[in-house]
């Protein structure tokens, strides 16, 4: 049981093109943070940062948590950065809730950002041997993982469809959304393949944004400007092997940090009110409602087909669109979401009594993973 | 004129498996204490940390342990070859590896078919690729 809770979110807009830097969204996103918390710049003494795909790459010399504090005049008495790809948002949460519970720093800031449009475009191309075969990028693994699924589990082109449909819908439902135009199956199935078997609409957008949260203590929150979410359980699991693994592209590591997760919060798969999971593609959203539980493995097209992840449905899922419709927030808009969600008020995407919300980061292929429970509670 | 394919970036941990595949032979590391084999290439045994793995040459006899056929090229060098497939091939002997598939439409590819080894030579390297192993052979 950590003492941690999230007293602050915030996000920039959500666009294929913002004309800003990676850094002039990362601290956009740190001030609307600590202003929903109701605190100060100088009330932040801790800072924890993801450089971005397009950061990681151009500005990988200089520490990136270095030049974003001297950029927001920061003097914390912990930082780091963390570099586990789409699990490194939900990771710093999870190492601001140990700084806090560890007595490092009382008000710890975690951002997200990038600006891919501003980017050289270097983070496009395979490393390494792979690419001597052609093999780019993340939709190449994804689609290998697609494949294998299709012929061991009968995952068919109109389960993953679906998960792109649904996520639409609810990016229909939220303002700020990058993607709102309606999608149906049939728009789907009609799309050209990017890597057979995945699709355009089965990828993820791309970007440029910043979200942020902040975590401090219970009893700092108290006098806060908004009820604190409880960070109630956490746990990481990675794959460093890949595919010498055995069940490398059907199988990820929430098959193990899942239990975990729930075991430190208290709650298990049946408790979880709404689910904020990575789904930088939709295969990934199928693989992981088998991989906690929530369904039988080899069954999640089924769960989605039947409508298992809308609103109304069986395991609420990526209720602002995630990362296929709302935008590309690296894993930190999941978060954002699900507190919001947590503090009631979503309007019309609210999951009514969502009092319990599961947040997954899944990254750098299928090898990194990261599970986050939070409780309104 | 071509954009180049890009070349196996070996850094001396790897470069003995890209040496062995520019004299046309697909070798995989095995564990002298356990026997355990793998790829690619390591240090140390990965189930015991033994160091000092010997090579080996597979048979080049394998199946199809996933794939995915590219419709969009990331690297001009592939624009030529599209659609094109990528594979993760699982040796006879155990280990698994990236890989291509060649003379087959992506129709024509199920999980689990079995393959055959050949080397596509490109400048000074070799990369093994495999090709659909005859039905029945």
């Amino acid at each position: 049981m950590s003492r941690a809770v999230i007293a602050g979110v915030g996000h920039t807009p959500l666009a294929a093109r913002l004309e800003r830097s990676a850094w002039a969204l990362q601290a956009e996103a740190v001030r609307a943070a600590v202003a929903d918390a109701g605190l100060t710049p100088s009330a932040v003494d801790g800072l924890i940062t993801e450089p971005g795909y397009s950061q990681g790459v151009i500005e990988g010399v200089t520490p990136h948590f270095l030049r974003l504090g001297a950029m927001l005049g920061l003097n914390p008495r912990y930082t780091a950065s963390e570099v586990i790809g789409g699990a490194s948002s939900v990771a710093m949460v999870q190492r601001a809730a140990m700084a806090i519970g560890a007595g490092l720093c009382e008000v710890c800031v975690c951002v997200f950002g990038d600006a891919p449009s501003q980017a050289e475009g270097t983070w496009r191309y395979g490393r390494g041997d792979d690419a001597a075969f052609g093999l780019f990028g993340a939709p190449g693994l994804h689609a290998l993982a697609a494949q294998r699924q299709m012929a061991l589990y009968g995952t068919r082109p109109e389960h993953l469809g679906a998960v792109a449909v649904t996520m639409r819908h609810h990016a229909s439902l939220t303002p700020h959304a990058q993607q709102r135009t309606p999608l149906t199956l049939d728009d789907y199935l009609a799309s050209r393949y990017l890597v057979e078997p995945l699709r355009t609409l089965d990828c993820c957008l791309i970007s440029d944004a910043a979200g942020a949260v902040v975590v401090t203590s219970a009893a700092r929150a108290r006098d806060l400007r908004h009820p604190a979410v409880r960070i109630a359980g956490f746990a990481q699991a990675h794959n460093l092997t890949s595919f010498a693994a055995a069940d490398y592209l059907t199988e990820l590591p929430a098959r193990r940090c899942g239990p975990a997760a729930f075991q430190m919060a208290g709650v298990g798969p049946a408790d979880i009110d709404v689910a904020e999971l990575y789904d930088c593609f939709t295969i990934v959203v199928l693989m992981q409602l088998e991989d906690y539980g929530f369904c039988a493995k080899g069954e999640g097209g089924a769960f989605v087909a039947a409508g298992g992840l809308g609103l109304a449905g069986a395991l609420p899922t990526n209720t602002a669109g995630g990362l296929l419709s709302e935008g590309f927030g690296g894993g930190m808009l999941h978060v954002i979401e699900a507190v919001r969600q947590l503090r009631g008020g979503c309007g019309a995407r609210q999951v009514s009594d969502a009092e319990v919300a599961l947040v997954s980061g899944h990254g750098l292929g299928m090898n990194t993973h990261a599970t986050l429970i939070l409780s309104r509670n | 004129m071509d954009a180049p394919r890009p070349v196996p970036q070996s850094d001396a941990v790897i470069r003995p498996f890209w040496e062995a595949c520019a004299r046309h032979s697909l070798c995989f590391q095995q564990c002298a204490a356990c026997g355990h084999r793998w790829l690619p290439a390591s240090v140390v045994c990965p189930r015991c940390w033994a160091a000092g793995a010997e090579w080996r040459q597979a048979r080049g006899e394998g199946s199809v342990f996933s794939f995915a056929v590219y419709h969009r090229a990331y690297h001009p060098a592939f624009e030529p070859l599209l659609p094109y497939i990528v594979a993760v091939i699982e040796l006879a002997e155990g280990p698994r590896l990236v890989s291509n598939i060649v003379g087959s439409a992506p129709g024509e590819v199920r999980v689990g078919a079995p393959v055959r080894l050949e080397f596509l030579d490109i400048g000074d390297a070799a990369l093994p690729v495999f090709r659909l192993a005859p039905q029945g052979a």
